[in-house]
């Protein structure tokens, strides 16, 4: 599925409910280098919006999000 | 700490002072009837932790920078000047302080701590040493509300996705919409938070109720009043409050979250539209014979668990009683008196502070927990998704084997076609 | 010595009054003049009439009743005695009609009111040194407190004095006049009130009262006046 973007950790936030995923991502985005790719994967859909808009506050980039089933892959560059 | 942050710090402190702030500065006799009141000393024994002890940090302030008798002699009431070290037990007040406002029950003068404790929020946020999450998913709140437009088309995919799971809990006519969205002219406005649980369940009452409805875009929750910023706060409500006044809805319903229910009942001032919990909301649909409820979906004694902002702070009491008795016979009140029932130790953004509050919440309200014991129920039901978690997470540590339950989850679970 | 004497009784008297007053006024113009809390800071549920529920929850401090009640027992004893002992500080200046619907000597109670005000403040004083209330406590309580029992102290010692070893050298005729030069504005200072043997309780009675007026409106004695207010808000 994501065979061009190279992950560097992936994060299973299957099951939590909104904020929880963001507060995780933005924990996570920082264990890992600048430059680099986190996966999360969520469920709850509420992360369709709040993904997107905490990488515009965040400065960070969501390079791809895929929808299958019930889950929800959100791939996330870190920028700063 | 530098001249130029003090004198900031001290402007942000002083254009707090409203008359009620400077009525609860003035006023404290230090009488010591507020102790037992809140859960964190009644739970740890810490005298830091009474609501007196957290005010007289910011009142020492108050008495050096902005009355007299801290000038003139600042020993007598120990008035203190604003340093670097302030900062950090400002920090430890305001951040173990739920906001509950239980000692505002027990104090002869009604000192509302979490008023003050608004004063420490805001010089910490002054400061730029306030938790850098809340702050960060005010931001994020703030940002949605700026960039309808550009999120729209993943709220409404998202929103698509759960049609199916409301359908479940209620059958909605043919040609009927599961979930209205963006509907002109609707009669509520129901404000949900950004998740399934917060919208499935209630979106199945509207539907049976055949509530002339609309969710909103925005979710409830206010992060900016957990982390005591009023432009932030401003800023989260005012997306609501436009969106409101642009649909012409005549009332907004607030979903099981007890900080956006207050915020929204009290600080919106006077607006075209009414503003309810959805508490409240089901209450009215069960007594106007719009939705009736099987009492025979819940077997096991259930207990209630008053939300501070809801109950105590937001006047609805009775509805949640008249919805629990029409879903089961075996309901048991876990305090004589709501206005007297323990914090669940979550409030003020401990609980979306998640793991790095989790060790304080846990020992903060091991007197929660054995209110919970001893009701003796296994359905602890509740209505605000902080308490919920809160409770949650005392259910694993104290092992308290109960099931910790939504209030509109149940109505829904038990509507009756 | 007598310098000294004259200045408590006379121009520090003025001086603290004059603080009393103008501090007090000053603070509720600061006050009044802030801007209300633009939201509601009420409890629930609430009960109607919300003033008369206001007013009860000022006078009769139902939440010390309910969660510390030999607190409570003190607190009631101690203002009602206060209450009594500002009334008979009052038909010192001139005779009250309503006052006197049960006939009395000036300072009612016989000497009682004074004893009871005073062991009031002993517990008051005493209940601070232990924890929780001592952690919490800061040096004007203590003050205020000490203050209060030394002005009490002396003041019911003259009283004592006369009604219970009938003391005779100085009489209230001698404090009405002493009193009353006072606010005419004519300072006078009868023989009694600075050369009998109890003059120095008077002279140390009015001393530590002066300090007491001084430190007043700066103090968390403004709670006497803004606890209706404050109860209000509770009760919305």
């Amino acid at each position: 599925m994501s065979e061009d973007i190279k992950v560097e950790k992936v994060l299973d936030l299957k099951g939590l409910p909104c904020p929880m995923p963001v507060v995780k991502i933005s924990k996570g985005i920082k264990e890992v280098e600048i430059g680099q790719v986190v996966e999360a994967i969520t469920t709850d859909p509420g992360t369709l919006t709040d993904f997107p808009a905490w990488a515009r506050t965040s400065g960070n980039e969501i390079l791809k999000t895929d929808q299958t089933g019930d889950e929800i892959k959100f791939y996330v560059k870190r920028k700063v | 700490m530098d001249e130029k942050t003090k004198t900031e710090l001290l402007t942000l402190f002083k254009n707090k002072l409203n008359r009620a702030m400077r009525y609860y500065l003035d006023t404290c006799t230090r009488c010591g009837v507020c102790t037992k009141a809140c859960h964190a000393y009644a739970s740890t024994g810490q005298v830091r932790y009474t609501s007196a002890y957290r005010h007289e940090l910011v009142r020492r302030l108050y008495k050096k920078y902005f009355k007299l008798q801290g000038k003139v002699w600042p020993a007598a009431g120990e008035a203190k000047v604003l340093e670097d070290m302030t900062i950090k037990e400002l920090y430890d007040a305001a951040y173990s302080c739920t906001g509950c406002r239980r000692c505002m029950v027990y104090c002869p003068f009604g000192i509302d701590t979490q008023m003050i404790m608004s004063i420490a929020k805001l010089l910490l946020v002054g400061a730029s040493t306030e938790p850098e999450l809340l702050t960060m998913l005010a931001d994020m709140s703030i940002e949605k509300g700026k960039s309808m437009d550009v999120f729209k088309e993943s709220f409404l995919t998202g929103i698509k996705k759960l049609e199916g799971q409301v359908v479940e809990k209620w059958r909605s006519e043919a040609g009927e919409t599961v979930i209205p969205i963006d509907v002109d002219g609707a009669d509520l406005l129901y404000v949900a938070l950004a998740g399934a649980h917060s919208i499935i369940p209630a979106a199945a009452v509207f539907n049976a109720a055949g509530e002339h409805w609309t969710l909103s875009f925005f979710e409830a929750v206010n992060f900016g009043a957990f982390v005591g910023d009023p432009t932030r706060t401003t800023l989260i409500l005012d997306r609501i409050i436009s969106e409101a006044k642009r649909l012409k809805v005549k009332e907004v319903c607030i979903c099981e979250c007890g900080t956006a229910f207050r915020v929204m009942k009290h600080l919106t001032g006077p607006q075209p539209f009414k503003v309810s919990s959805i508490t409240e909301v089901q209450a009215r649909y069960i007594r106007e014979g719009r939705i009736r409820l099987d009492k025979s979906i819940v077997s096991d004694t259930v207990t209630y668990h008053d939300p501070c902002q809801i109950a105590r702070n937001g006047g609805i009491i009775d509805e949640a009683r008249y919805i629990l008795h029409h879903l089961t016979d075996n309901y048991t009140e876990m305090t004589k008196e709501p206005k007297y029932n323990w914090c669940c130790g979550g409030g003020g953004g401990l609980v979306a502070m998640g793991e790095e509050t989790l060790d304080f919440r846990m020992t903060s309200s091991s007197i929660k927990a054995d209110q919970v014991r001893k009701t003796g129920a296994k359905i602890l039901s509740t209505a605000c998704e902080n308490c919920h978690t809160q409770l949650g997470d005392l259910n694993d540590h104290y092992k308290l084997g109960v099931d910790v339950k939504f209030l509109s989850s149940m109505v829904a679970d038990a509507l009756v076609r | 010595m007598q310098t000294l004497i004259y200045i408590i009784m006379v121009p520090m008297v003025y001086a603290a009054a004059a603080i009393f007053v103008v501090g007090i006024i000053i603070r509720l113009v600061v006050l009044l003049r802030a801007p209300a809390n633009p939201s509601t800071l009420q409890i629930y549920p609430e009960k109607r009439p919300k003033w008369l529920w206001a007013i009860h929850d000022t006078f009769l401090f139902p939440t010390v009743r309910r969660h510390k009640p030999v607190l409570w027992v003190f607190l009631i004893l101690f203002h009602i005695a206060f209450l009594l002992l500002f009334i008979g500080h009052l038909e010192l200046f001139a005779d009250f009609q309503l006052t006197q619907i049960i006939a009395h000597d000036i300072f009612l109670g016989q000497g009682f009111v004074g004893l009871t005000l005073s062991i009031c403040l002993l517990f008051f004083l005493f209940r601070r040194i232990k924890s929780p209330v001592r952690e919490i406590s800061v040096p004007e309580d203590y003050l205020l407190l000490l203050l209060l029992f030394l002005t009490v102290l002396f003041g019911s010692q003259m009283d004592w004095a006369r009604t219970w070893y009938e003391y005779g050298e100085l009489t209230v005729e001698d404090y009405r006049a002493y009193l009353l030069s006072l606010v005419v504005l004519k300072p006078d200072l009868p023989f009694a009130t600075t050369f009998s043997g109890h003059s120095f309780m008077l002279v140390l009675h009015i001393f530590f009262a002066n300090l007491f007026l001084i430190f007043f409106p700066f103090s968390q004695l403004m709670h006497s006046i803004l606890s209706l207010p404050m109860n209000k808000l509770r009760r919305g």
